[in-house]
């Protein structure tokens, strides 16, 4: 069946609705579906999305540029096609590409959640409170991970020192 | 902590609460690039972190590989919420590390290395996400996870990308869906990047009304931003739910709820679409106050699965299953 809206894509979502009493069955592709307000992010996916702004030059525009992920081997076409990435590598490798996507989806490009701790707090110190430190530092001394401890410890101390002077 | 569907829900609207956290591995592939050989070192990584991390946490938790688990097992796993239906269409080279009580699961080799899941009764995000937290921070003290500093956690599918997290509510909303406004909530809520769905997530469709609510943004957004806006949404949802409850014929209400529990106690032949849609009226008659008896819903639900039936009682056909549930419920009810 095809999308009611476009007329090419296949429908895939099928939308119910009642309209003065009468039900009305409307079929859409996912991607006119989430542009009608239907659907979420997720079921269009950023395949549907990808395929929609390049159309049908995406498979001659990446041959050309021969782009590949130096680690997994996937082209951006295969991204575009697949709505995955081959690995954390080709994050970097198509991050140009990837992020006006990314902003379409997410609204921002920007984390703003946990950092594991391999990737040390230290770096942004600025942005913890000490509440913040001293919450995690009697985390850190709960499971005896008393060599970090000791950083956040001098932390709060510098902190405080600070704010006092 | 218990199996959300076996705890007395205590009435309410939220049937459970779900946190999910994507995680994966530096310096592999992403899985479905990933080789035979791959999937197997990826296992045992993962199985070596939680075994050797020693926490008294880490020994509620036991390693479970799929291939071991027999078909409807899978499947009523599926049932139980405990995977995902994604991760059951294929075993091979997958495995699971599950809690006593299932509340704890992680997926291995689902669509990202990692998937961490909590999931629990009625509306406990902040308490799901805090054991989530807990089990995320005792593998990363022993893995390598990808990690950008300007894209956050890095997943399979860019929509992931950023905390790895969704958070998602299951909701029992029969009225709501009677009156036809599951389209617009759809909407209202799509628009502020979150999505309602069928029972069993992507693509389902929904089952003796219950919905399922989760956020689609995962970078710009914290874990507990995310989480509170659910849980503002899921609240709304609710007095929007009740309101609507209070409008209904007394009467009528009464008939519905206890026409579906004498049909539900006495039947002899008992699909399981019958199944849901009864359960769903007797639910509401039960949060109304109108049916009285001491009867839980959703384990019935749950327990009525074709393949948690299965997996019990072997395979049957679908007639046989039909004649089972119905036994198995009037058991249960009289
Ligand atoms: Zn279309
Ligand atoms: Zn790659």
């Amino acid at each position: 069946m095809k999308c009611e809206k476009c007329g090419k894509n296949t429908a895939t979502t099928h939308i119910k609705s009642i309209v003065n009493g009468v039900a009305k069955e409307i079929n859409l592709c996912s991607l006119c579906a989430a542009n009608e307000g239907y659907g979420n992010i997720s079921n269009v996916g950023l395949a549907g999305m990808l395929a929609s702004m390049f159309g049908e030059s995406l498979q001659s525009v990446n041959e050309n540029i021969g782009v590949k992920c130096s680690v997994c081997g996937a082209t951006f076409s295969n991204v575009a096609k697949t709505g995955k990435v081959g690995c954390a590598e080709c994050y970097n490798t198509f991050k140009n590409e990837l992020l006006p996507y990314l902003k379409r989806v997410h609204g921002s490009t920007v984390h703003a959640g946990k950092v594991p701790n391999s990737a040390p707090l230290i770096v942004k110190p600025i942005q913890k409170t000490v509440d913040d430190l001293r919450t995690q530092l009697n985390r850190l001394i709960s499971e005896e991970k008393y060599e970090q401890a000791a950083v956040i410890r001098d932390e709060i101390k510098r902190m405080e020192e600070n704010s006092n002077g | 902590m218990g199996r959300w569907y076996k705890e007395n829900s205590n009435n309410s609207i939220v049937v459970s609460s779900r946190i999910r956290l994507a995680r994966n591995l530096s310096g592999m592939p992403f899985p479905s690039r990933m080789n035979d050989e791959q999937r197997e070192k990826l296992k045992q990584t993962v199985k070596s972190a939680i075994e050797e991390s020693n926490t008294p946490f880490a020994k509620l938790l036991k390693y479970i590989d799929m291939s071991s688990v027999p078909e409807n097992e899978v499947m009523a796993m599926v049932e139980r919420h405990v995977i995902s239906p994604e991760f059951a269409k294929s075993v091979k080279n997958r495995a699971i590390i599950l809690s006593d009580d299932e509340s704890i699961s992680i997926m291995i080799g689902e669509e990202d290395h990692i998937r961490i899941q909590v999931i629990l009764q009625g509306l406990q995000l902040e308490k799901a996400y805090d054991i989530a937290e807990r089990i995320d921070s005792l593998l990363y003290e022993r893995l390598h996870f990808a990690f950008d500093s300007q894209l956050g956690f890095l997943t399979e599918c860019p929509t992931n990308l950023g905390t790895g997290l969704r958070a998602s509510v299951m909701l029992h909303l029969p009225v709501c869906e009677a009156q036809g406004e599951i389209q617009s909530l759809s909407e209202t809520v799509g628009k502020i990047g979150f999505t309602v769905r069928g029972m069993y997530g992507e693509g389902s469709k929904s089952e003796a009304s219950l919905y399922q609510v989760s956020n689609q943004i995962t970078l710009g957004l914290s874990e507990n931003n995310a989480i509170r806006n659910l849980e503002i949404i899921t609240n709304q949802i609710i007095e929007k739910e009740m309101k609507l409850r209070e409008e209904l014929d007394t009467l009528k209400l009464e008939d519905l709820s206890y026409r579906a529990l004498g049909t539900l106690k006495y039947a002899r032949i008992m699909s399981s679409k019958e199944m849901m849609n009864l359960i769903s009226k007797i639910k509401l008659g039960l949060d109304m106050g109108i049916i009285k008896e001491e009867i839980n819903p959703i384990e019935l639900l749950v327990e009525s699965g074709p393949f948690m039936l299965m997996s019990k009682k072997g395979e049957m056909t679908a007639k046989e299953r039909d004649i089972e549930r119905a036994t198995e419920l009037r058991k249960k009810m009289t």
